[in-house]
């Protein structure tokens, strides 16, 4: 029988993995382009704290700050990690396709419309409510209606790919067999659904306390960005990243043709994970005895740390062993320890923040964790996308493009984290607001040079961005077919392909 | 003659049941937010000598009587899967509509309870912690009786298959999770106050 469903129909009702791991993918790409301008603008403004310099008040600012963090985990990282593994997690553990694949492009379409209504949200005024409570009252219910969206899109996503990787295995495949990235999918899809509802139980509370009456607490907009944030920072970017613990070793295993062993790794990944469950860090449950806060500082600042080391220390003798390594998977290989350098510096920068005498806790420092964490997640991505890029779009892909990319992206992170850092002892403000008494320091050339350094970085992060976008478009849009197993490795994704094109 | 035994089932976890699991754990950690967020200002409001709810404002009896009624549902619900479990159509149909029967009932209830109430939701931060666990376990005992009506109208549809027993299973999953969550609600809002 003829099939006579129109383009917009078949793009529409698509359950096919590939195609979907596809889209998140490229509209993840958009919405790390907006995250990515909005960083650039607030890093600009922040330039010429004398003053207002391109936005006219403080909310202004506040509402590009908190669309930067808020699109770049919830737009950008998150779905980025959903895409790869919608495409790949089900090739490695041996499934023909997801388990529940109209729960998954259910989900991917629930996600974008929220994605796109927290994008209007924030562009109407609303975002997540501005410290003086000038932001438009309906918008900020419009975003928070997004957010919703978007987890719920997310949650659905993680579910089916999680339900895959435990039940939809095939027959003979136990959970400590399967590929590192899988595994590292199943514990963070696992702490996504643990820490997910409680971000939405909180995005409730504010919601139905904004509508419709003088909110009580908990929707005053004032205070609506305190109550969420806890999601957007340390040590929760932590557990938005982790799959990239996944991809690097798998990269590098491959790379140096030395497989890692699976139980250290596995364990690994699993402690960092614990590490980064940041639910506990809002507002309510501060439990406001000195005793406990030191406590949390200290969990905080060491747990990460052997966790992170342990991958670290496992992964270098192998790249020691220069001799194994398989020269032809130099841009995969060299972006996958890229992202674990982030990584690594992330968590070390997170340490330090909360060690209480340095009185970083509220600084720019903050700003250095997040996005050194959340980078080496998109450079982690990167990698994935010039390791895997024949399975996600079938076509030959171009290494020295993603490479350029990939490196342009680095150099934005490292430098905008180091001005961050630096600046965070002079005691710049997180949020720095249009003037020096806000930003908290004293404006001097040494906070400006490390502002404009700062800047240089996030324009660096925008133009890597961009070079993504459009080696991804131009991949997509190439004719030049897929070669098959270009890596020449023996893993289960690669097979999979194989018998489908034997198929 | 040497006999050939048929290969041995493959002991696999059921998809819809782990997909199930891994939702309700998700709204398990949604109420487990709500109720964090709830105690933790309780606690701070009686530090500081102030009234939680209005002296009189919460009864026991409708709470009692949802604990009651979703209590019975258990029942209803694990007779479903023991009758679908030994193919007993008749019995599936009458526990699945009773349970959901239940499940209609005590959202009758509450709705009613809400209007009588008197406590208006911006009252105080007690009384919009009320509505909003209260108000979201509504909605997760609604979702629980459609997915129950849908059960209903596959089995009437004739469907009658494996896929079809490890829906009934999930379906309970999901709706003692519901049953779970509710004695917290009894026991710290209705109960503790």
């Amino acid at each position: 029988m003829k099939n006579e469903s129109t383009v917009v129909e078949r793009i529409v009702t698509t359950t096919e993995s590939a195609t979907l791991s596809r889209y998140w993918m490229v509209s993840a790409l958009i919405g790390l382009l907006f995250s990515s301008v909005a960083g650039l603008l607030v890093s600009l403004e922040r330039i010429d704290l004398s003053t207002a310099s391109i936005f006219s008040t403080a909310d202004d600012v506040f509402q590009f700050w908190t669309a930067h963090r808020v699109a770049l985990v919830l737009i950008a990282v998150l779905p980025l990690m959903i895409g790869l593994a919608t495409a790949i997690v089900p090739r490695q553990v041996g499934a023909s396709r997801l388990v529940f694949p109209r729960m998954s492009a259910f989900s991917f379409w629930v996600w974008l419309f929220g994605a796109l209504i927290i994008i209007i949200g924030f562009l109407a005024n609303g975002g997540v409510g501005t410290p003086e409570a000038t932001s438009e009252t309906q918008s900020v219910a419009l975003t928070l209606v997004g957010v919703l969206l978007a987890i719920i899109g997310i949650c659905g996503a993680s579910t089916s790919v999680l339900t895959t990787i435990v039940a939809g295995r095939a027959p003979g495949i136990s959970l400590l067999n399967i590929p590192a990235f899988s595994w590292s999918v199943l514990v963070a899809g696992t702490m996504w659904l643990a820490t997910l509802p409680v971000l939405v139980a909180n995005t409730v509370l504010v919601y139905v306390d904004m509508r419709g009456r003088a909110p009580v607490n908990f929707g005053s907009e004032a205070v609506v960005w305190e109550q969420l944030s806890w999601a957007f920072t340390h040590p929760q970017v932590y557990l938005w990243v982790l799959p990239l613990l996944g991809i690097v070793a798998e990269i590098i295993s491959a790379a140096f043709k030395n497989k890692i062993s699976n139980p250290f790794l596995f364990t690994a990944i699993g402690l960092t994970a614990a590490a980064g469950f940041g639910a506990y860090a809002q507002t309510y449950f501060d439990i406001g005895t000195p005793v406990f806060e030191e406590a949390f500082s200290i969990i905080q600042a060491f747990i990460a740390i052997p966790a992170v080391l342990l991958v670290v220390a496992f992964i270098s003798p192998k790249i020691k062993d220069l001799k194994g390594f398989d020269k032809q998977t130099t841009t995969p290989a060299v972006l996958a320890t890229l992202s674990i350098v982030l990584l690594l510096h992330g968590v070390v920068v997170g340490a330090v923040h909360v060690i209480g005498p340095l009185e970083l806790a509220t600084r720019s420092t903050v700003s250095a964790q997040i996005v050194l964490t959340l980078g080496a997640g998109v450079l982690a991505c990167m990698a994935a996308f010039s390791w895997w890029g024949e399975l996600l779009i079938g076509k030959s892909i171009s290494q020295r493009k993603i490479l350029i990319s990939g490196l342009t992206f680095h150099f934005g992170v490292g430098i905008f984290a180091v001005a961050d850092f630096l600046v965070g002892f002079t005691g710049q403000n997180d949020f720095t607001g249009v003037s020096e008494f806000a930003a908290g320091t004293d404006g001097s050339s040494w906070v400006e040079t490390l502002n404009v350094i700062s800047f240089i970085g996030s324009l660096l992060i925008l133009l890597g961005v961009i070079a993504a976008i459009a080696t991804t478009v131009q991949h997509v849009l190439s004719k030049t077919p897929a070669t098959g197993n270009p890596w020449g490795v023996d893993a289960p994704e690669w097979k999979s392909k194989e018998k489908e094109e034997v198929a | 003659m040497a006999t050939i035994l048929p290969p041995a089932p493959l002991n696999r976890p059921r998809t819809l049941m782990v997909g199930t699991a891994f939702i309700t754990s998700a709204a398990l950690m949604f109420f487990g937010c709500l109720f964090s967020i709830y105690f933790s200002i309780r606690s701070d409001t009686l530090a500081w000598g102030m009234e939680w709810f209005p002296e009189n404002a919460i009864e026991l009896v409708p709470g009692g009587m949802n604990m009651a009624t979703l209590s019975i549902s258990v029942a209803t619900m694990g007779w479903a899967v023991y009758a679908v479990k030994n193919n007993d159509r008749i019995h599936a149909y009458l526990a699945l509509i009773l349970t959901a029967l239940m499940g209609i009932a005590m959202i009758n209830q509450t709705v009613f309870y809400y209007m009588d109430i008197g406590l208006p939701i911006d009252h105080s931060e007690a009384a919009l912690l009320l509505y909003v666990i209260t108000g979201a376990h509504l909605v997760m005992v609604g979702i629980g009786v459609i997915w129950l009506g849908l059960l209903l109208l596959r089995a009437f549809g004739g469907q009658d298959t494996s896929r079809h027993r490890d829906l009934v299973s999930a379906a309970s999953i999901y709706w003692y999770s519901t049953v779970f969550i509710y004695i917290f609600i009894w026991l710290f809002i209705y109960i503790g106050k």
